[in-house]
């Protein structure tokens, strides 16, 4: 019981020290209700403001400065496959991702195009970091979920 | 100070702790950090932590002294 109470009392300062907002932990709920391209019905025109541009941090951190700078000025980032030699992904925020082969290399794909989303509702810069470091640290994982599309379009998941 | 960063709608939210000090309020952040992190991860969610100016996914169990962690959400297609 005390043990309960301290962790509260705890929880409680901790929420205090990140501007008395409670900490939303994304994969404790269903996101299923939620339309495509929202961050939910309880999010008003200030709350997408904010969230892009805390998101914009967020993502600048997680890729680095060299990275960011480049995504900035190009307005996409190249991740050459490990798995097949002369494939590039192209990453592209908020849009799926475009397989790229190298003259004579034929994509594992047929489609041009690769839908992955995340499973709940994040602002697109930040989830275009998170892309990145599946597609560099983890591309087998990629490659399991990644659905071919013969076209290009935005993601449904982020906003 | 070292923070974990849980990306979410709100764009992320942090906990942070200073792992050199041995306070009631920083051991309670490192216990939230390390449960946040083991919650997310049985729930699929991918962890990453900041090596030089960048991040890198990683498996390795929790560490207080890492600099940053950030929670990565689990990815599906279509």
């Amino acid at each position: 019981m005390f043990d309960w109470l301290r962790r509260f009392l705890l929880l409680d300062e901790a929420a205090g020290r990140r501007g008395g907002a409670a900490l939303e932990l994304p994969w404790m709920h269903r996101w299923h209700h939620v339309p495509k391209r929202s961050a939910g019905p309880d999010f008003r025109r200030e709350d997408y403001r904010r969230a892009r541009e805390n998101a914009r941090e967020v993502a600048r951190a997680t890729l680095g400065e060299r990275l960011w700078t480049r995504v900035q000025l190009q307005g996409y980032l190249d991740v050459p496959s490990r798995r097949f030699p002369g494939l590039t992904y192209r990453l592209r925020i908020g849009r799926r991702i475009e397989v790229r082969c190298a003259p004579g290399v034929e994509s594992p794909w047929p489609f041009a195009y690769l839908c992955i989303n995340p499973t709940y509702p994040l602002p697109e810069e930040e989830f275009f970091a998170q892309l990145y470091l599946y597609v560099r640290d983890r591309e087998d994982e990629v490659i399991r979920v990644a659905a071919p599309q013969p076209w290009d379009q935005m993601l449904g998941r982020t906003f | 100070m070292a923070r974990l960063i849980v990306a979410n709608r709100r764009g992320h939210q942090v906990v942070e702790w200073d792992p050199t000090v041995d306070t009631r309020e920083s051991r309670a952040a490192i216990e939230e950090a390390e449960r946040i992190i083991r919650d997310a991860r049985r729930r699929g969610c991918a962890v990453s932590r900041k090596v030089g100016d960048t991040h890198v996914l990683d498996d390795r169990p929790f560490d207080p002294h890492v600099e940053e962690y950030q929670i990565l959400a689990p990815i599906a297609g279509g």
